[in-house]
């Protein structure tokens, strides 16, 4: 169950990037070889691109390659880190409950209410904010599965996983 | 700000121009005259250069009452309250006395008003002037334009326009619109003439063609939340600041015009150039129906601001 | 006083140091400052909103790109042919492989925009041969420490298309081009170092490569320098925008990849792709994040606050200048590049403006800054990522960085007081 859902988000995630590619590659090659500027793609891009951000962030917390200063939980052992992993999932939790699942699912309900549409393609704005409450769900579930894990006494998978850091 | 007078209200309203632009400084004169007529109790504290957010997000804000009011063109209100599709019609203000008795009487308060249902109000327009064409070369027509590449900003009607008038709209970011323009990513670009100036187009864009497609004005809006919760002497020194704002802009502009023009032709060697507007009008044309065709209230807008044309 | 500051420090600071991963670290800080101004559902609404629409931009769109065209010339056989042409090059130094090592960060740094992935590329590359030639592999992995955020500076730089974003739109062409000058003294400066301390301790020059050894090494890296032609050349003569070049590098560095050297398979890809999507959404995740942020600090007044303490300890611009950059250095030693520079750009910026500043100018010094960060201790992704290729504990590289600690601290210096190194090219080749 768990690799499917893996599957699906990487499956997603890098299909997003390869039309990514496409969309401005396109814009490029529409504006020089046709000589006609494309107007859609670069809303095509950019609303692809919040939804990848979003997606892939959730798919990275997952994988637990965020970026966080472990010094402190590092230097515990026994049920000190089991104690101090659980407060952090915790509160990574709640961000994902109260901003990106509550906030989000505001944003996009007003938005949609309003009416507001995006100017070039004409598509719903809230469709794209939408990214924000699905990705809060995905981040949600990462973390009650650490949460059930370390209630078990075990560290979750995510951080045992050694995060290469990223510039 | 915790600690300041129990029953003094601020108000934040958010805009995306510096400090020292026109706009600025006639939000300035509201929050300041609206300060001195409730005598002191009314504050509006103002974050320029896009501080809480674009345009877009801070009337986003705006309609959820998480920021109090918001400075937005109606191109960018179009998304929000469809009305003002109206206003980016081009050629719809035959000249600038139209533009001004439509805004300054009934139709323009009503369009303020209008928008009550969708969060938010308007209470003041303030006028950024015509906007035409600049470019490399003179655009004396519409033939001109053809097969020039035209950075637009993403706006519906601005895309529709330029392809009707034969160029290839491209949108651009305004901070990428400088290299964009001396590069030659793209060969022109529309907007009113302190462009010119406040973002340096002059150096790389030596003609300025005055066909003054639109007359795209700000708009002034305060969120339900922030209006009811107003006394109504609160109410009134608003609504007496705003349109006091209001005149102020108007009044300032045309030197501001002046002034850039002056500078552009002086200090960048720009050449101001006069267009007959006939064929532009003439290719345009279908854009009226267009927009008219979406919905009858719309319809109605437009024919009554073209009825009082004469 | 101001609560505002207060609430967002003191919470960023407990919450990042607990081990709460930074994106949230910031998310959840600027939630609760905005929880000062706000109800808890418009201050939840405001967050929400700013991580979509705080990437709504065309010019972000750059970093996916640009990290996905770096890890495709690191698979794809490109880096190993240029460090080929920094042994040419720097072999007949004292000190030979170090040059070669810093040489090849900078020609990397050239093409791709990623500190840690020269670091790792390179640096996987020349530990082994360093340690063959008798170096000590504490001295080697510092000197690739120091040099691989080279490439941060020298354009393409994801770096810049983050300032880019977060001052509103300073021109990431001027960025770029402004980063040659600073970026070719920092490898320069660096090069000098270690040539003083090779010939201190007699390490070996490389035998005198022939002609056609040359010719060889020379005409291989033809085409991955020619992206540098494809990138900068199209930013600079306006074929394209810095994310359509961007897109142009990866189209480009994949043709080499899988029709000319075949070192990776169309197979390949997706494993690559994949790998870039997380490395970016850590960047994207964050940039989100301190958007909240920075619409949480302008609601708070924090950048009037601190700029006020700021002008009010001095009028001298120098010594501003001088007080900013030390805590930035301090910030630099537990925060990374990305998430420093989204949260105290705009809290400088405007001082440095008010003192007459240039935007690029000061991008440029805070990006040399943070360079010196990232390879600091406790936290630099560097740092730990030049040990872990290296082989060597992070407790003994400290000392051999010192020396590169001081030469940097003082060519910041220079950059920071003669704004002509990083203004002088954008002026002459763009008209900035
Ligand atoms: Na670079
Ligand atoms: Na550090």
């Amino acid at each position: 169950m768990k690799r499917i859902l893996e599957g699906i988000q990487v499956t997603v995630i890098v299909s997003v990037f390869v039309v990514l590619v496409g969309c401005v590659s396109w814009q490029v090659i529409t504006r020089y070889a046709l000589g006609v500027p494309s107007t859609v793609t670069d809303e095509i891009a950019r609303f692809l691109f919040i939804w990848l951000a979003l997606i892939g962030g959730a798919y990275t917390y997952g994988q637990g390659r965020h970026l966080a200063i472990d010094v402190i939980p590092m230097m515990m052992t026994g049920r000190a880190r089991l104690i101090i992993e659980a407060c952090i999932t915790l509160l990574v939790a709640s961000f994902a409950l109260f901003v990106m699942i509550w906030g989000g699912y505001q944003l996009v309900s007003r938005t949609l209410d309003a009416g507001q549409i995006s100017p070039s393609l004409q598509i719903p704005m809230g469709l794209v904010y939408l990214a924000i409450p699905f990705a809060g769900v995905v981040i949600l579930a990462y973390a009650v599965v650490a949460l059930i894990e370390l209630a078990r006494g075990r560290l979750p998978m995510q951080l045992i996983n050694d995060a290469p850091p990223v510039e | 700000a915790l600690g300041s007078a129990a029953d003094a209200k601020t108000l934040r309203l958010s805009h995306n121009n510096p400090p020292d632009h026109p706009l600025h400084i006639a939000m300035q004169l509201m929050a300041d005259r609206a300060e001195e007529l409730t005598d002191g109790d009314l504050k509006i504290r103002i974050y320029p250069n896009g501080q809480l957010g674009n345009q877009r997000e801070s009337m986003e804000l705006v309609q959820n009452c998480s920021l109090d009011m918001a400075k937005s063109n109606t191109s960018e209100l179009e998304a929000f309250y469809p009305e003002y599709a109206a206003f980016n019609l081009p050629f719809l203000f035959e000249s600038e006395e139209h533009f001004w008795s439509i805004i300054n009487g009934d139709i323009g308060a009503e369009v303020l008003t209008g928008s009550v249902d969708n969060g938010f109000r308007g209470i003041s327009y303030l006028t950024e002037g015509a906007r035409s064409f600049y470019a490399s070369k003179p655009i004396n027509s519409p033939a001109d334009l053809q097969g020039m590449k035209i950075r637009v900003q993403p706006s519906p009607s601005a895309i529709r326009m330029v392809e009707l008038l034969g160029g290839n709209p491209t949108p651009i970011a305004w901070g990428e619109l400088y290299s964009a323009l001396q590069q030659g990513v793209v060969d022109g670009a529309e907007n009113n003439p302190t462009a010119l100036t406040t973002g340096r187009h002059g150096e790389v864009a030596k003609f300025f063609s005055l066909d003054e497609h639109t007359m795209v004005p700000s708009v002034v809006v305060i969120s339900n939340c922030a209006w009811d919760g107003l006394s109504d002497d609160e109410k009134a020194a608003l609504d007496t600041a705003a349109k006091e704002s209001m005149s102020f802009q108007r009044d300032q502009w045309q030197g501001i015009v002046d002034e850039t023009f002056a500078q552009a032709e002086a200090d960048m060697g720009v050449t101001v150039v006069e267009v007959d507007k006939a064929p532009f009008i003439e290719a345009v044309a279908p854009m009226i129906e267009e927009t008219a065709a979406t919905s009858p209230e719309i319809a109605d807008l437009i024919s009554r601001i073209q009825a009082a044309a004469n | 006083m101001n609560w505002a500051v207060i609430i967002l420090f003191a919470s960023f600071g407990v919450l990042m140091v607990v081990g709460v991963p930074i994106a949230f670290s910031i998310g959840i800080s600027a939630a609760l400052t905005f929880l000062l101004f706000m109800s808890f559902d418009q201050s939840v609404f405001v967050i929400a909103q700013q991580m979509a629409s705080g990437l709504d931009s065309f010019t972000l769109l750059a970093i996916p790109f640009f990290i996905l065209a770096g890890n495709i010339m690191n698979r794809g056989g490109l880096a190993m042919r240029l460090v080929n042409l920094a042994q040419v090059i720097g072999g007949r130094l004292p000190g030979a492989l170090a040059h070669v090592n810093v040489i090849a960060n900078m020609m990397f740094g050239s093409i791709s925009g990623s500190a840690v992935a020269s670091a790792a590329a390179v640096g996987g590359v020349m530990a082994p041969l360093q340690r063959k030639a008798g170096y000590d592999p504490s001295f080697s992995a510092a000197v690739n420490i120091a040099s691989s955020p080279t490439g941060l500076l020298i354009p393409p730089s994801t770096t810049f298309i983050v300032y880019s974003l977060i001052t509103g739109g300073t021109s990431i062409s001027a960025l770029f081009v402004a980063g040659y000058l600073p970026g070719i003294l920092m490898g320069v400066a660096l090069m000098t170092v270690a040539a003083i301390i090779a010939k201190k301790r007699g390490y070996p020059l490389a035998p005198k490569p022939s002609w056609r050894e040359i010719a060889i090494t020379a005409r291989d890296a033809i085409l991955p320098l020619g992206l540098i032609v494809v990138v900068m050349g199209g930013i600079v003569f306006g074929v394209f925008t810095a994310t359509e070049a961007s897109a142009a590098a990866v189209l480009y560095s994949l043709f080499l990849a899988l029709a000319v050297y075949r070192e990776i398979g169309l197979r390949d890809l997706p494993k690559i792709v994949l790998e870039s999507a997380v490395t970016t959404t850590i960047v994207l995740f964050m940039i989100g994040a301190s958007m909240g942020m920075s619409r949480a600090m302008a609601f708070g007044d924090i950048p009037y606050s601190i700029s006020d303490l700021l002008l009010g300890m001095s009028d001298n611009p120098l010594i501003i200048l001088l007080v900013i950059n030390i805590a930035l250095l301090v910030v630099g030693t537990f925060m990374d590049m990305t998430p420093a520079l989204l949260i105290f750009t705009p809290i400088f910026l405007p001082v440095v403006q008010s003192l007459g500043m240039d935007p690029v100018h000061f991008g440029i010094m805070m990006t040399m800054n943070l360079c010196i960060g990232v390879c600091t201790p406790p936290v630099g992704s560097v740092l730990f990522i030049g040990c872990s290729v290296g082989k060597v504990p992070i407790g003994s590289v400290i000392k051999p960085m010192m020396p590169f600690y001081a030469v940097l601290i003082v060519l910041l210096l220079v950059v920071t007081y003669v704004p002509e190194i990083s203004l002088f090219l954008p002026q002459l080749i763009l008209n900035y």
